[in-house]
This record gives structure tokens, C-alpha cells and sequence, in this order.
């Protein structure tokens, strides 16, 4: 596994912590990480300490998981973004959806 | 063994010289007076001297501190043969340097026992000299040795003056060489990379370790690896070089150009510490792997952990040197000791806290190498990227049809050849994003002929992609070409990526909504790229990179 999931100790933050690269390759195994969540989940928290790498593709993914997720009124966060990384979710203007820092 | 017999009457010298003779001493020699005496001894080198009391002009007192005082440090026997027998001149005899005496006339027994003991001592001592001089000789050599050694470790271990402005650091190594080392390195993504290492014990055995380490750390600096790769690549150089009881704990830490945030690989090294400036909150970042150098390869652990902190906030990296000092009850200083030093002011310095170490330690010895690093989070927005580029034009062009298509691998591959050239590891992240677009846009809808409106529905999302995978497994026909051009005079990057597919109307403009799952490659491109041009029937893309930063 390349993307790992779960349940944050405040017990109220699923994490989704991807690695070096978010591209297309990780459209199923993304999926799946969102798919099952607990009841309890008030956030989404999508960690990208690691990613150096994205293209458009991931964008894509991140907007899918929260029209996936609509009927669920959660909040979404990326978070420990590379400022390369940070750059492209600027650009895009994804602040607008999700609070990055 | 050589022996010089100083007596002025004949007789004398005569029954000593007889004696010998019986007794085996056939390398002896006569002096008639004191003058004589010191002469031959001089010229000959006696290993042993029998020396009448009273002579003429210098009687065997006055003689005797010469001869000693002509050996120096080595032992040279002297034996007084002397009618004398009160106490006191016999006393005199040992007094000005003698080392024994007989009574005239001398019993034959006696005097022969004598000579044999001081013959041994006699040997013992230049077998001491002999050792002496080899010992001197063999200091000389390390000595020597040492200074080539020191000078090829002071070329090879050199941090840049503008990259160690940002650290405050304390080296205090136990030995001569130190086996902690400290190396600091810009980075091509701006900020800084930098790395802690302590060597298994401590002086020149475990120094030598840092030559390779060093070497490599800049040259994967330069390339900009992240500090997990690092990590892994330092191992597998230390686990082929280093015997197997000799290993390095070593903390990898890169600062982004904002310098307040870290990606730190911790092997075997004391936990880091990370105070809030406001507060003096410290935080604990404990090691989560083994040292390099012990792992094989595919045992080994990369993954770094990410942290957040704030302007002030400052950051201490020490080796174990520091929080093992003892005290004289044989106390550690430990964790705890460390983090009361560190939290006891909001700014410390690397001076202060290796003075809380040597006042701890009071009058024992440094046990082994300390180094402390602390770093202020700061912008690193200073930071001079001094990373030329080629001066000549190059390209590079393939083109890629049917089932090549299908390799998994050709934007990484391509990465790799542009990577390759010089200076050209600023561009990393950002090529990584536009080649990525480009070649996907050629593939996905010139060759495979996908859809985007597909992807409008969470659903379609991801049959989209089943579909894409389908019809690349079956892909027979197309191609996609590519063609890189670097140009040195407008130091950038032209990449032109054309495809076999039918094209599209390019002149309406991309609408693209902010909910839509796709569409955003070109809005990427266009804010990533300095032009952004299609050409031909719409199957042919030119967008410039420009690398000036």
C-alpha cells in the first residue's frame, strides 16, 4: 500500500496520507481510502508531507472524494504541503474547497 | 661486554684484567688516570667501568659524575674498586654516582657476581633505549600520519560559510578526529538540507566513516533527494563499507524555503527537540529507525516525519555525547537533563548548552564526541542557488509508438535524462507536473481517445481511468513524440509533445468550472509555463519552462 488511512487520536480526523507521487496511478487505492469511513469523522485531513509530485489528475481525485462524500457534511483539510505542491493547489485555487496549510 | 679499567698503578690494572680474562671479558681496556678514562669512554663506549678511588690530579669521585653525566639516561655501570673501608668513603662512592664497590684487594668471586648483575641491568637498559627509539620513531610516523590525514578531513568536510550562518553549532569531539559529524547543504528546491551522524566509538577509527558520507550527502544535496532517499542511499554505501560492529546514527533533516518546516529521517539518534518560542513548549521527535549501516537494503525504512513550527521557534539536534555526560556520582545527565538546558531560556545557544555539559562533567573527561546543532526557524529565502547550467544548446527527442506506449515508466525516465544535466534538479517538481500533463493529454485523448466529460461523475472518474487502462493494455497503433530543447541564452526549457491522434479545436477557450473533476491540466500548464502553444491540428503542444528563479 501506497496510500495509508485511518483514524487520527483525536478520534474526529480520518487522515489519508499519501506519498512521493499522487497521480493517476493512485485512483482506486484513493478511492479506497475514503470509502469506509467511521460515523464519528468530522474531517478529512489529506496529508501531503511526503508528495513531491502531483499532476492534474490528483486534483481530479481530491474534488471526487468530496462530491463522493456530499451527502456527509464534513470538512476537508490538506495539510504539510511542499511549497512546489502548495503552488499547484494555489493555482488551482483549491484553498476555496479545502484549507491548506 | 666492554670494560674500562681505570686504575694508575699497573699491578692493578694487570690482576683485573687477568681476572676478566678467566672469567670470559675479552673486550676490555686500560686507562692509566682520570683524563685518560674520560677520554676512552668517550671513544670506545664501555658497557661497564671498574674505577680506582684514589688517583692522581682526579681521583675516581671527581670522574664518576662525567661518565654519568656523558650516558645520560642510559645506565652505565661503574664499580669503585677502593682500599678505602670506612664507612664514609664507601657511602662517597654511591653518592657521586657510582653504583657499587669492592674492597681492595678484590675477591675474584665477588667482584665477577658484581660485574654479571650490572652487565644485565646494563642490557636491560639498552634494550629500554632500543624500545625507546622505536617507540619515538613510531610516534613520528602517526604523528605525521595524522597531520596528511587531518588536512585531507579539514578539505573534505567544509559546510559552506552562507549555509552554516543559519545554524549555531558546537563541535567538541574527544580526540583529535571526531567521529560526530555535522553537514549542512543548500537545497535546488531552496531551503537547506542537513545531517548529524555519529560514528560507532570515537577518534580516527570512527572518523573515517565521514569521508564517504560527506561526499555523498553533498552530491545528493546538489540532486535534491528527499531525506528519506538520502537515508536510504548513505545506508547501503555504509553497509558495504563499515565492518559489521561499526555503524553511524545519523539525523537527515530538510527546512523548505520557508524554513519552519521540516522532513526529518531519524536513525539511532537522540530524540530531537523542537521549542516553541512563545511558550518554551518543548516537543519531543524520537528516532524511528536503526542507524545506517545495519539494514540490508530491502529491510530498510525511508519514510520521514513532517513537522511544523514557527518563526523563532528553534530546533536542537545533539548526539548521545551530550546527554550521556556523567557527573561525578556517576549520573547521566539524559533526556531530561538536555531538555531542562535547552528549555531554560527561549533562545539558548550551542555555547550554553555545551557549558551546562562541561559544568555537569565538572573535573572527569570527555568520554566521547559531542556535537550540538540548533537552528532557528528563519526564511531561507537567501539562500543563493549557485547551480550553473550548461552553457551549449542541447535537445533531447524520442518518439514512442504502439506498444512502447505502454511502459509505465517515461515521465520518470525523461525526468531522469533532464535531471541528469546540470543545474537542471531546479525544475524538478514542476517539470515532474508538466510533462505529466502533456504526455497524458497526448495519450489519453489523441491516442486512447478518452473522453473528459467522463470524468464528470464520481463514478465516471474512475471508469475513466478503468477505461484508460483497458485500452492501453490493447493499444496496438499511434505514437506520441517528444522533442526537449534547452536553451542557455533564454535559460529555459522548450518541450514540444505531438501525438498520432486526430487533434482538437483548439481556438475556443478551455471552460473550465471550479467543481469540475477535470479540464484543470491546461489551466496548470498555462500558470507552470512561461508559453503555452498548440499547433497543427491541435496534436501538437509546445509549452516553455523558464528556469530563472
Amino acid at each position: 500500500m501506497t496510500i495509508a488511512a485511518g483514524l487520527s487520536d483525536d478520534g474526529v480526523t480520518w487522515v489519508i496520507e499519501l506519498d512521493d507521487k499522487f497521480d493517476f496511478g493512485k485512483v482506486q487505492e484513493f478511492r479506497d481510502a475514503y470509502m469506509s469511513l467511521p460515523q464519528t469523522v468530522e474531517t478529512v485531513e489529506v496529508d501531503l508531507g511526503k508528495t513531491e509530485y502531483m499532476d492534474s489528475s490528483a486534483l481530479g481525485m481530491l474534488l471526487n472524494m468530496q462530491k463522493t462524500l456530499a451527502d456527509k457534511s464534513l470538512k476537508y483539510k490538506i495539510t504539510h504541503c511542499r511549497p512546489q505542491v502548495g503552488r499547484i493547489l494555489t493555482i488551482s485555487r483549491f484553498d476555496k474547497k479545502f484549507t491548506i496549510s | 661486554m666492554k670494560i674500562l679499567i681505570v686504575d694508575d698503578e699497573s699491578l692493578n690494572r694487570f690482576l683485573l684484567l687477568h681476572m676478566l680474562e678467566e672469567e670470559g671479558y675479552t673486550d676490555c681496556y686500560e686507562a692509566k688516570n682520570g683524563a685518560e678514562a674520560l677520554e676512552m669512554a668517550s671513544r670506545l663506549k664501555p658497557d661497564l667501568i671498574l674505577l680506582d678511588v684514589i688517583m692522581p690530579r682526579m681521583n675516581g669521585y671527581e670522574v664518576a659524575p662525567h661518565l654519568k653525566q656523558m650516558y645520560g639516561d642510559s645506565y652505565l655501570p661503574v664499580i669503585f674498586i677502593t682500599s678505602l673501608d670506612d664507612k664514609e668513603s664507601l657511602a662517597r662512592c654511591l653518592e657521586v654516582g657510582g653504583d657499587d664497590f669492592v674492597a681492595k684487594p678484590f675477591d675474584k668471586v665477588i667482584l665477577a657476581a658484581k660485574i654479571r648483575a650490572h652487565g644485565r641491568i646494563r642490557q636491560l637498559s639498552n634494550k629500554i633505549e632500543m624500545q625507546n627509539r622505536a617507540l619515538r620513531y613510531f610516534q613520528q610516523n602517526v604523528d605525521r600520519e595524522h597531520t596528511i590525514v587531518e588536512h585531507i578531513f579539514n578539505n573534505a568536510i567544509v559546510n559552506k560559510s552562507d549555509i552554516t550562518a543559519f545554524f549555531d553549532f558546537d563541535l567538541s569531539p574527544a580526540a583529535v578526529f571526531n567521529g560526530d559529524v555535522f553537514l549542512c547543504e543548500a537545497s535546488p528546491a531552496g531551503g537547506v538540507y542537513f545531517m548529524v551522524g555519529d560514528f560507532t566509538g570515537h577518534g580516527l577509527a570512527s572518523a573515517i566513516g565521514v569521508l564517504p558520507v560527506s561526499r555523498s550527502f553533498r552530491s545528493m544535496a546538489r540532486r535534491g533527494l528527499s531525506a528519506g532517499e538520502m537515508a536510504a542511499k548513505l545506508n547501503t554505501t555504509l553497509l558495504s563499507l563499515l565492518p559489521a560492529d561499526m555503524f553511524c546514527a545519523a539525523v537527515i533533516v530538510e527546512i523548505d524555503a520557508s524554513g519552519k518546516r521540516f522532513s526529518v529521517w531519524n536513525g539511532g539518534m537522540p530524540q530531537l527537540l523542537l521549542k516553541e518560542a512563545g511558550t518554551r513548549r518543548v516537543r519531543t521527535l524520537p528516532p524511528r529507525h536503526m542507524a545506517l549501516g545495519i539494514l540490508e537494503s530491502e529491510e530498510f525504512e525511508d519514510d520521514c516525519e513532517v513537522f511544523e513550527a514557527a518563526e523563532g521557534d528553534q530546533l536542537l539536534v545533539y548526539t548521545d555525547g551530550l546527554m550521556e555526560v556523567m557527573n561525578a556520582a556517576g549520573e547521566m545527565a539524559d533526556e531530561q537533563g538536555v531538555i531542562k538546558w535547552f528549555s531554560a531560556q527561549a533562545k539558548v545557544t550551542s555555547q550554553y548548552l555545551h557549558d551546562r555539559a562541561v559544568n555537569y562533567r565538572g573535573d572527569l573527561q570527555q568520554a566521547d564526541d559531542m556535537t550540538i546543532v540548533l537552528y532557528t526557524c528563519q526564511s531561507l529565502a537567501t539562500v543563493k542557488n549557485d547551480f550553473t547550467l550548461n552553457e551549449l544548446p542541447y535537445s533531447i527527442s524520442l518518439s514512442l509508438s504502439g506498444p512502447e506506449l505502454k511502459n509505465q515508466h517515461i515521465v520518470p525516465s525523461l525526468i531522469e535524462m533532464i535531471n541528469s544535466q546540470p543545474g537542471m534538479t531546479l525544475l524538478r517538481s514542476d517539470l515532474y507536473t508538466v510533462l505529466s500533463e502533456m504526455f497524458n493529454n497526448a495519450l489519453e485523448h489523441g491516442i486512447l481517445k478518452l473522453d473528459s466529460a467522463l470524468k464528470s461523475s464520481p463514478d465516471g472518474f474512475l471508469e475513466y481511468y478503468q477505461a484508460r487502462e483497458i485500452r492501453l493494455k490493447q493499444l496496438q497503433e499511434g505514437s506520441v513524440s517528444f522533442l526537449i530543447q534547452f536553451l542557455p541564452k533564454d535559460a529555459a526549457l522548450d518541450i514540444t509533445i505531438s501525438d498520432s491522434g486526430e487533434g482538437f479545436e483548439y481556438t475556443a477557450p478551455a471552460n473550465t468550472g471550479e467543481d469540475n473533476s477535470f479540464g484543470r491540466g491546461l489551466t496548470l500548464l498555462n500558470e507552470l509555463c512561461e508559453q503555452v502553444t498548440y499547433s497543427g491540428n491541435g496534436n501538437t503542444l509546445k509549452v516553455r519552462l523558464s528556469i530563472d528563479r
